[in-house]
């Protein structure tokens, strides 16, 4: 496998584009849905005028943060690469929690108000798909598109869609992005599934990266995925840790992604590995777009010349780990 | 650029849950009867609904599951591992205990609304201030937990990528799988898609007044609404080379996969059906199949005025002249939203197998584009290769080819 990455975007809580995976992120303290706790939580700015510059697309206009997000971070990636043919630009979106603020309205909505009162205009904007149909729409993509779910290892599920597309001509280009939006139930939903037992701050945002098959313009690639190391407890979670780690030479750096319960698993599995963190520390948890920020870092990491490949883990949350090798594209074409 | 496709994608096990039946078998012969499962729904509620019928399935045996551990499986997941089963069963992959005899599989899988019913619990345990088992619901309503059920209940492993593509998912899912067949990338998938009727989605398409007040009618020119529905489909999908190894009856080949976007509506489809005579004539392509080739064309024919028109200017464009015969199975089994391109697939295999043609059940007025098309009951022909077409919400297409052996 060997997919050059061409350009990526950025909505993080500390503003837009790369540059800001190094901002000082927003945080607010915020109570769960039930009032019983509350939190740090990184978000966006959603008055941002980067945000509200899309305000004015009819497809838009009611959409919920995610498809805001998401149209922003392809938005700048595409335009790092403007001579490509927009119509042959296919999308993977990823969603860990997907269209959340809506669909937690509209369900309270029916069950408070009555059934016949629910909203048509936004049950629509509750499905998964919904984002990435305003996005092709709003910016005129003309490639293939699917929408991806799962744990974060979703995310180098997407990868290997892109690789299937890239391989079979199905598309030049590839956007691949992973999004979420915070919406208070989900510290309910954490904390529910233990996943604040260990140190977990939640964030919101979307990451961007735009995918090749011509290596020339690559600011670095991906060389490898390594995936499908399922578990379902957390003795098989540290098992699948460590066969995900070993797909990869010892001295190959591992970048610091894990959180929350997956944390000491992780950090037990890279016990004897050089690590490679974030100049601001580890990137808080949002799922996946936590993943393309970390792969985004990997790459601008890789293209600063002071690593010649890195193993980025996304340690899924609940179901599989995988793991994405990024190198320098000399690295990537020699492989 | 197309790359030289490396493998042939075989189809060596296919099954399904419907509202017509716990296996493959029996959805098969009741569809070719010509039933609707329309009934009164009681796993959801749906006091307050304009409509309050649909196609609502009967829950198979989990054997080896003890009440506790029934109880916390999502529906979708009491869909989809019985229609696993079904497959893996005949394929001839699993063991006398019921597990895999293969350590390994890729898994494309397609739903819209995962455990959804565990969620909306959730949901109302929180507003409620219930507590208890609350991890359970949150652990049980993503869409990663179905597939991890499905890796521990028969005991494999393996990549998995869960496509949300709405309506046109299972489509997508089944044509991915092919995809990484044929682009040698995986060696055996498991494909296929699921869906367990659940409140919010029943109250959304009810909200939209999609539904269908009484018989759902697609190709009609009376049509008034579809039948929300319920069920799962999969089917092994390997290398040619790697059926003939094991000495796997190959049941079907996936020969073609065209998918696309409508961007024209967030819901409703381009009148004119371009966008899914694209995707079409992609998978026409793909196959390296001529439109006079398909003999028999599985319809996403949700019985809406809006779906079927376009899908019947596409039809005619496309099939007008060939003498392919159409219908859509949604007036029998509902609309099984992410699962529908499975279930549908399933069919339209078991049409090239038997030579029986799924009927077109509740005409009154045919759509004039089609009408000459539209299977009657008890039709048989031979069937060499058929299309199996879906479209989705947010403008998803999706369109197979399948082929004998």
């Amino acid at each position: 496998m060997t997919l050059p990455i061409i350009s990526s975007g950025v909505v993080c809580p500390g503003g837009f584009g790369n540059g800001a995976l190094r901002e000082r992120w927003r945080t607010a303290r915020v109570s769960d849905a039930s009032e019983s706790h509350e939190y740090d939580v990184l978000q966006v700015d959603r008055d941002a005028p980067e945000l509200r510059r899309w305000e004015s697309e009819p497809r838009l206009r009611r959409a919920s943060p995610i498809s805001y997000y998401l149209v922003e971070a392809a938005s700048q990636a595409l335009e790092q690469a403007p001579h490509i043919d927009r119509g042959r630009v296919g999308v993977v979106g990823t969603f860990f929690l997907g269209c959340l603020v809506y669909t937690v309205r509209f369900y309270r909505q029916i069950t408070s108000e009555g059934r016949r009162s629910a909203s048509p205009v936004i049950f629509p904007e509750t499905v998964f798909n919904s984002p990435l149909s305003h996005l092709v729409s709003v910016l005129g993509l003309g490639g293939p598109v699917y929408s991806q779910v799962g744990d974060t290892s979703c995310w180098s599920s997407a990868l290997r869609t892109a690789q299937t597309w890239l391989a079979r001509g199905t598309a030049d280009h590839v956007l691949v992005i992973g999004a979420e939006e915070f919406e208070m139930h989900q510290l309910d939903a954490f904390r529910a599934g233990g996943l604040f037992r260990q140190q977990l701050n939640v964030a919101e945002g979307a990451g961007a990266v735009l995918l090749g098959r011509d290596d020339t313009a690559a600011i670095t690639g991906i060389r490898k995925v390594h995936d499908g190391f399922s578990f379902g407890n957390s003795a098989q979670a540290a098992e699948a840790a460590r066969q995900c780690l070993q797909c990869v030479p010892p001295n190959c750096p591992v970048m610091e992604t894990a959180s929350g319960w997956m944390a000491h698993i992780a950090e037990r599995a890279a016990a004897n590995r050089r690590k490679i963190s974030h100049p601001a520390g580890k990137i808080p948890e949002a799922a996946t777009a936590s993943c393309a920020w970390n792969t985004i870092i990997a790459a601008e990491t890789i293209s600063g010349g002071s690593e010649q490949e890195i193993a980025v883990p996304f340690w899924g949350l609940s179901q599989q780990c995988a793991m994405a090798v990024c190198a320098a594209p000399n690295a990537v074409r020699q492989s | 650029m197309r790359a030289a496709p490396r493998a042939r994608a075989a189809v060596t096990g296919l099954g399904c849950v419907t509202a017509l039946g716990k296996t493959h078998a029996d959805t098969w012969s009741n569809v070719y009867l010509g039933r609707s499962a329309r009934a009164p729904l009681t796993a959801i509620e749906t006091e307050g609904c304009r409509v309050r019928e649909g196609a609502q399935a009967e829950l198979p045996d989990l054997g080896g599951l003890n009440a506790r551990q029934l109880s916390r499986l999502s529906r979708a997941s009491r869909l989809a591992l019985p229609a696993l089963r079904d497959a893996l069963h005949q394929a001839g992959l699993l063991d006398e205990h019921g597990r895999s005899r293969l350590p390994r599989f890729d898994i494309c899988a397609s739903t819209t609304a995962c455990g959804m019913e565990k969620g909306e619990e959730f949901l109302r345990g929180v507003w409620s201030g219930r507590n208890v088992g609350q991890t359970t619901r949150v652990r049980h309503y993503q869409a990663q937990q179905q597939i991890r059920e499905m890796q521990q209940f028969f005991g494999f492993a393996g990549p998995s990528m869960i496509v949300a593509n709405a309506c046109a998912g299972g489509g997508n899912a089944i044509g991915h799988a092919a995809d990484l067949i044929r682009s040698g990338l995986a060696e055996a998938v498991l494909a296929g898609g699921y869906e367990a009727l659940c409140d919010l989605v029943f109250a959304g398409f009810d909200c939209l007044q999609s539904l269908a007040p009484e018989q759902c009618r697609p190709f009609d020119t009376g049509r008034n609404g579809l039948m929300l529905g319920e069920g799962a489909a999969f089917l092994v999908i390997e290398s040619e080379e790697s059926a003939k190894r094991r000495g796997a009856e190959i049941l079907g080949f996936v020969t073609g996969y065209g998918h696309g976007t409508d961007k024209g509506h967030l819901t409703q489809p381009s009148q004119d059906g371009a966008p899914l005579e694209a995707a079409m004539r992609m998978a026409l392509k793909d196959a390296q199949t001529g439109a006079n080739e398909i003999d028999y064309v599985n319809a996403h024919g949700t019985g809406t005025p809006l779906n079927d028109r376009a899908e019947a200017a596409a039809f005619a464009r496309i099939f007008g002249e060939t003498g392919a015969r159409l219908s859509s199975t949604k007036a029998a089994l509902g609309h099984t939203l992410g699962a529908a391109g499975a279930i549908e697939a399933v069919l339209c295999l078991l049409a090239l197998r038997s030579g029986q043609i799924p009927p077109q059940i509740n005409l009154q007025d045919p759509e004039p584009l089609v009408a000459d098309a539209l299977a009657r009951t008890g039709e048989r022909a031979e069937i060499k290769t058929a299309m199996s077409i879906n479209l989705g919400f947010g403008g998803s297409t999706a369109a197979l080819v399948l082929a004998q052996p």
